[in-house]
């Protein structure tokens, strides 16, 4: 069904939709319906064994059996305009609101300061045996959200519950050492989990890999005796008026294509090193 | 600069497994030039076979755990919701995990683990474990198939062979006793002894698939598109010879010594008279492995050193050079640049020698340099400028060659990357036997593909079954066939790993309660308690 709908894998739909493409754009796509006519691959191929897929208007990048996938390439070879104000890839946004705010064009933003804002403390070691560092949750390698990673192959290929990354200083700083257990608190929640020590991070920042099972190795906290919450308890929503823009070329909403940055992922939280017995 | 290696397939590896003068595997060459096992030779191996002294034990490779899953559907309401913790899989008892098979994995564990790196011990001060001068690449490893395989010389009992017609290392099930020699003999410790059966187990490099020439399933289902699978002909009377010569750095070139060069017609008519099918000399011909190992000369032996003559070989990383360059500001795709950059980045060299080479930097070098090239010239092509053959030239190759060895790396295609000839004395009269349909752990309890058994990986296997055996055609008919499974899922279970789309086989959906022919409840599709996980 899916590879009969998708130009990738039914060649008809993509040579049609490059035609179409080809007559709104006025430019030569001749190649890419040429390529994609005759296409066919069904459910069968699949199952065989990987089955390559061809250029698609839905995508941006040019596929073939001489070259791979790269993005943007129907775009640079084929005089497609970019889906923006003037068609072209460009760095200025000429809209009021980022005038007024000074981000018509790129420019460097620190943190949010959370101290200020919201009376969070200051980055670094307390004095106490706990340090407030940058909070990140980035995605792991190994999972898209918690698919994957929490079946019992992937947790006994990594270390089997929650885990959260820090530097060797910043664990010096609570005398915590690789797999203790440490608790990551700030106004919007609390977290429990195993600390994973390494030199790959940089000291002040931690991570807390993304969706991790919250069923899974998670106990009652020191800091409210109830359970530790996901990598999302320690973050907010941030929404700032540029994030509201919209209606307009390249702001417009579309599914999948626009939506506000990942700003609440800027956040801070204490750590410190857990004192009393882990318990569930 | 710090070089750091991960290894994701260190699963089951005990710690530190190529430190040999703690784990004993692979040969030593005597003062006379012959070789034996390093663990001793016949008499030593017959005086310690009741209690081998150097068997990795479990807490080498890791305690393995499960959860208490059924905490999760009856727990009591409560304030919390429930949570399922880890129980040990050997004691049933409430556990503190801490250790796994990956343990270390992305640099875990700093510098407290990374200075047990057998090889960081050996390069000394030199490696700095530092946030700034860090970096780490994967090294993915299975048993490496080797010409002159320790473990096969270990096996007291003869249980394990290496086929002569395609070079694939095997456990007979039947034959093992259990002795474990194999486990200690293996430099790269990739036999695994089944405390449930008493027997050892390895890969069988796929071999049901191999024989109707299809790849192996860790090479397929890459995502980065980076194993490749072919045939390489070798002088079998050679082999220990090569695996012999008296300086270890001089192991890499022996074994590309005793690869024949299947476009030779001298081999084409020796091949011949011994009965080796055309198609596999063409395949052989054909082969990415011999390309990227003899022809572009970019692909390295794992621990040559180890002298077994390892048959997966890796195409070093440029990645950490093209780093460090970009790190500074500088254009890592520029062959200057990067050519500069490889003579001044001496650690990761070094290190990547001491995997590769026996710490000759030499060969490692050229490597780089050829990947460098590739970068260069292939960009020059990309952004529409005139090829420039003196990038190639500088490497010591051709624009043409540079253009086939990026056709191979870069554009990987899948006839390209694995080339598998139908098994040997199959083919040609279609009356040969294959002999065991399906992935060989797959005996009843067995953690092959078709289930679990009871409890999570090896050591719940059961007893062996006897291997069924099929024809070529009924293998061939099933792993390609539009018909369901039906009957081939064992015990009701299916796994979902294994289930090719088709049909659907008892055992995908949990019984309706009360009633139902199948019982569910199998590993796989439903991570539901072990027998030895409960407390
Ligand atoms: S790597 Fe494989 S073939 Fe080589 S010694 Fe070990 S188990 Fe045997
Ligand atoms: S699938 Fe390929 S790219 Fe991924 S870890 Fe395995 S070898 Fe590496």
């Amino acid at each position: 069904m899916i590879l009969a709908l998708s130009g990738t894998s039914n060649g008809r739909l993509a040579a049609q939709g490059f035609e179409r493409l080809a007559a709104r754009t006025g430019t030569d796509m001749d190649e890419l319906i040429h390529h994609a006519e005759g296409r066919r691959v069904v459910f069968d191929d699949a199952r065989h064994g990987p089955t390559p897929v061809g250029s698609s208007p839905e995508w941006s990048g040019k596929e073939a059996a001489d070259r791979r996938y790269s993005p943007f390439t129907i775009n640079v070879e084929h005089d497609k305009p970019w889906h923006t104000l003037t068609g072209r890839q460009h760095f200025y946004l000429d809209h009021d609101w980022m005038h007024e705010f000074g981000e018509a064009l790129p420019v460097y933003r620190p943190p949010l300061d959370m101290g200020r804002l919201f009376g969070e403390p200051r980055i670094g070691p307390t004095g106490q045996r706990e340090v407030v560092v940058r909070y990140l949750t980035p995605h792991s390698k190994w999972s898209i959200h918690s698919e994957y990673q929490d079946n019992l192959l992937m947790q006994t290929l990594s270390r089997g519950g929650p885990t959260i990354w820090m530097s060797v200083a910043d664990a010096e700083a609570i005398e915590a050492a690789d797999n203790d257990w440490v608790e990551a608190v700030n106004r919007n929640g609390v977290v429990a989990a195993r600390l994973v020590v390494s030199h790959r991070m940089p000291t002040g920042t931690v991570y807390m890999h993304h969706a991790q099972e919250r069923t899974i190795d998670v106990p009652k906290t020191e800091t409210t005796g109830r359970r530790g919450g996901i990598h999302n308890s320690l973050t907010r929503l941030l929404v700032k008026p540029t994030h509201l823009i919209g209606g307009y070329a390249q702001f417009t909403y579309a599914f999948n294509y626009l939506g506000p940055t990942g700003n609440q992922r800027d956040e801070v939280t204490v750590v410190r090193k857990r004192t009393t017995e882990v318990r569930y | 600069m710090v070089q750091q290696r991960r290894d994701p397939a260190r699963p089951g590896v005990p710690r530190t497994y190529e430190d040999q003068e703690r784990w004993k595997g692979g040969w030593v060459r005597r003062p006379d030039g012959r070789l034996v096992p390093r663990a001793g030779g016949r008499i030593k191996r017959l005086a310690t076979i009741f209690a081998n002294p150097v068997m990795p034990s479990i807490q080498d490779y890791y305690e393995p755990w499960t959860y208490d899953y059924e905490t999760l559907t009856n727990a009591p309401l409560g304030d919390d919701f429930p949570v399922a913790s880890p129980r040990s899989a050997l004691t049933g008892k409430p556990m503190r995990v801490s250790w796994s098979a990956n343990w270390d994995d992305d640099l875990g564990g700093g510098p407290e683990l990374a200075s047990q790196d057998p090889i960081v011990r050996r390069l000394g001060d030199k490696v700095k474990l530092s946030f700034e001068e860090t970096f780490m690449f994967y090294l993915p490893r299975i048993c490496e198939h080797c010409l002159n395989p320790t473990c096969v010389a270990a096996c007291p009992s003869g249980a394990l062979y290496k086929r002569v017609e395609d070079g694939i290392v095997l456990v007979d099930q039947d034959r093992c006793r259990g002795w474990r020699m194999c486990v200690t003999a293996c430099p790269y410790k990739k036999i695994y002894f089944n405390h449930r059966t008493g027997k050892a187990e390895k890969c069988t490099f796929c071999y049901p698939r191999v024989e109707v020439g299809m790849p192996t399933i860790c090479s397929e289902t890459c995502v980065g598109r980076l194993r490749y699978l072919g045939v390489v002909l070798y002088d079998a009377d050679r082999v220990g010879e090569a695996a012999a010569v008296e300086d270890e750095r001089d192991l890499y070139e022996a074994q590309l010594d005793v690869f024949l060069d299947p476009a030779d017609p001298a081999v084409r008519a020796a091949a011949r008279r011994d009965g080796v099918p055309d198609r596999w000399v063409e395949s052989a011909d054909r082969s990415p492995i011999l390309a990227l190992a003899k022809r572009f000369r970019v692909a390295l032996p794992l621990h040559p050193e180890f002298r077994t003559m390892p048959m997966v070989w890796y195409v070093p990383p440029l990645s950490p050079v093209v780093d460090a360059l970009t790190r500074t500001g500088h254009d890592g795709e520029e062959a200057d640049h990067l050519f500069g950059a490889i003579d001044a980045l001496r650690i990761p060299i070094e290190y990547l020698a001491e995997l590769f080479t026996a710490g000759d930097t030499a060969p490692v070098d050229l490597v780089l340099r050829r990947l460098a090239a590739m970068r260069s010239y292939m960009r020059r092509i990309n952004l529409g400028q005139e090829r420039d053959e003196s990038i190639a030239e500088a490497v010591g190759m051709t624009g043409a060659e540079i253009e086939d060895m990026y056709r191979l790396l870069a554009l990987a295609r899948y006839d390209e990357r694995y080339v598998v000839p139908t098994a040997f004395g199959v083919d040609e009269a279609d009356k040969g036997v294959i002999e065991e349909v399906g992935c060989s752990l797959d005996f009843d309890g067995g953690p092959g593909m078709g289930g679990m058994g009871d409890v999570p990986f090896g050591e719940a296997s059961g007893r062996p079954d006897a291997a069924t055996v099929e024809t070529f055609h009924a293998l061939r008919d099933r792993q390609t066939s539009e018909g369901g499974p039906e009957g081939s899922a064992t015990d009701g279970r299916v796994n979902l790993l294994n289930w090719d789309g088709n049909g659907r086989p008892g055992g995908l959906f949990p019984p309706r309660r009360g009633g139902g022919t199948d019982d569910g409840g199998g590993r796989g599709a439903d991570p539901g308690p072990p027998e030895g996980g409960r407390p």
